[in-house]
């Protein structure tokens, strides 16, 4: 992304921002509410046009986003369904792929008006999986997932960043952070000039640098 | 153009099973266009007006403001979880987007329209059996101008917080010149009358039904901006 900008009516949101997630990367965005990690995900996704600058992204992006971005009246299978036809996926199987990657192949003829919270979570990853992205974009991918959700969706992305998936991720757990991101990066202003390596710092070196750049 | 046609199918194919199976906007548009025809039919006199007079009124007023219940329901359904966007997250034409909810919203006009002509037969007690082939060519040709602008509004009110108040604010006085046109048109079938006496209003129809729909297909993805 070169000098990006975004603004919604007079408040600027995102204020020229340059960076760039190589293959099988994965970027922390950390910032305090409302500092627009949420618009920056819309922004590299598409959804949302910048309002300046340019976004260079591949051509198989998957979201999982706070909104499931899924049909409550269909099933969790119609609705995956429902988005394969979209993507122009053949494979008939893809299907009760995901489904089986996620554990949800018991529901899978539930309506997920039905479904709780966490199953709901993981089927919005199921979702966001199908297409077989080259670009994850994940705003707090592991909320409302129990331990075990937790674990199984860590794990699972962890094996596809080291197959080669970039990701951005926005997240609060720095447990998570340290243990999938490659970089991160704090938006604070709708800034986001410090993006460091992390290579093996912990958790609590990330936390303080955090509150160093919040509290500017 | 078959990429487009394909998620199109897709997109409706969707609402249609969504409403199959929750039946929130068909029940409700079925049930006002009852109580409408039935106020209407109960608000006349009859030894003043005959029901050939009011008929073509009362018919289109009817299936005018039930498809304005599915068309308000056509988009509220991608707000829900923001559907929208993961529909926008994937490579079709945002084109197909119009023309999915276009052919979703169409089968949902007509379906209401054709379950409503049989009541509508009952309370006017109106023969039409003769000219139903050309009332059926002018209840498409109307119902793709009110869909095809309806489609296109619900869309760009949907994040409005009065999604619901403000379709038919801004709907209505476009429907105007095709409602009108089409009352003209059902009068002359219903009074058995020669169609070259509504050809001026059957091209009006034609037209809007192009040039809406056209417009409505290119200003549709500046709904979709934020």
């Amino acid at each position: 992304m070169r000098d990006l900008s975004r603004t919604f009516g007079y408040r600027l949101i995102l204020d020229r921002l340059n960076f760039r997630v190589d293959r099988g990367a994965v970027l922390a965005v950390m910032g305090p509410n409302g500092a627009g990690k949420t618009t920056l995900l819309r922004v590299l996704s598409g959804v949302l046009k910048p309002t300046s600058g340019s976004v260079e992204r591949s051509q198989r992006i998957g979201m999982v986003g706070h909104h499931s971005m899924l049909y409550d009246a269909l099933t969790a299978a119609e609705n995956l369904a429902f988005y394969c036809r979209l993507f122009g996926i053949t494979d008939r199987n893809r299907v009760q792929e995901v489904l089986d990657l996620m554990g949800l192949s018991r529901w899978q003829h539930q309506r997920v008006g039905t479904f709780s919270r966490g199953m709901t979570q993981r089927l919005a990853v199921a979702r966001a999986l199908l297409a077989e992205p080259d670009l994850l974009l994940l705003d707090e991918p592991l909320s409302s997932l129990d331990e075990y959700g937790v674990d199984a969706v860590l794990q699972l992305l962890m094996r596809l960043r080291d197959e080669g998936t970039s990701m951005v991720l926005v997240g609060h757990e720095v447990s998570s952070v340290t243990q999938l991101a490659t970089s991160i990066g704090f938006l604070v202003g709708g800034h986001m000039d410090v993006i460091e390596e992390l290579g093996g710092r912990d958790g609590r070196e990330i936390a303080e640098r955090y509150r160093e750049v919040v509290r500017g | 153009m078959a990429e487009v046609l394909t998620a199109a199918l897709a997109i409706a194919a969707k609402d249609i099973s969504i409403e199959l199976r929750t039946k929130t906007a068909f029940m409700s548009a079925l049930v006002f266009a009852i109580l409408v025809l039935a106020i209407l039919f109960f608000a006349r006199d009859p030894t003043a007006v005959a029901a050939i007079d009011v008929a073509p009124g009362a018919l289109w007023v009817t299936f005018t403001f039930a498809a304005m219940v599915g068309l308000n329901r056509s988009f509220l359904l991608e707000r829900e979880n923001r559907a929208l966007e993961g529909i926008l997250l994937s490579p079709i034409p945002r084109s197909s987007i119009f023309l999915g909810k276009l052919i979703g919203n169409l089968a949902f006009v007509f379906t209401i329209e054709l379950i409503s002509l049989p009541i509508f037969m009952l309370f006017y007690d109106v023969a039409i059996w003769s000219g139903l082939p050309r009332l059926l060519i002018v209840m498409v040709m109307t119902s793709v101008a009110f869909v095809s602008v309806g489609t296109l509004l619900s869309s760009m009110v949907v994040r409005t917080r009065f999604a619901e108040l403000m379709l038919p604010l801004l709907l209505l006085p476009f429907l105007v010149p095709p409602v009108v046109g089409a009352v003209q048109v059902t009068a002359r079938i219903m009074a058995e009358r020669p169609l070259n006496e509504v050809a001026g209003w059957l091209k009006l129809l034609a037209a809007f039904d192009i040039v809406f729909f056209i417009l409505s297909l290119m200003l549709f993805e500046a709904t979709l901006e934020e």
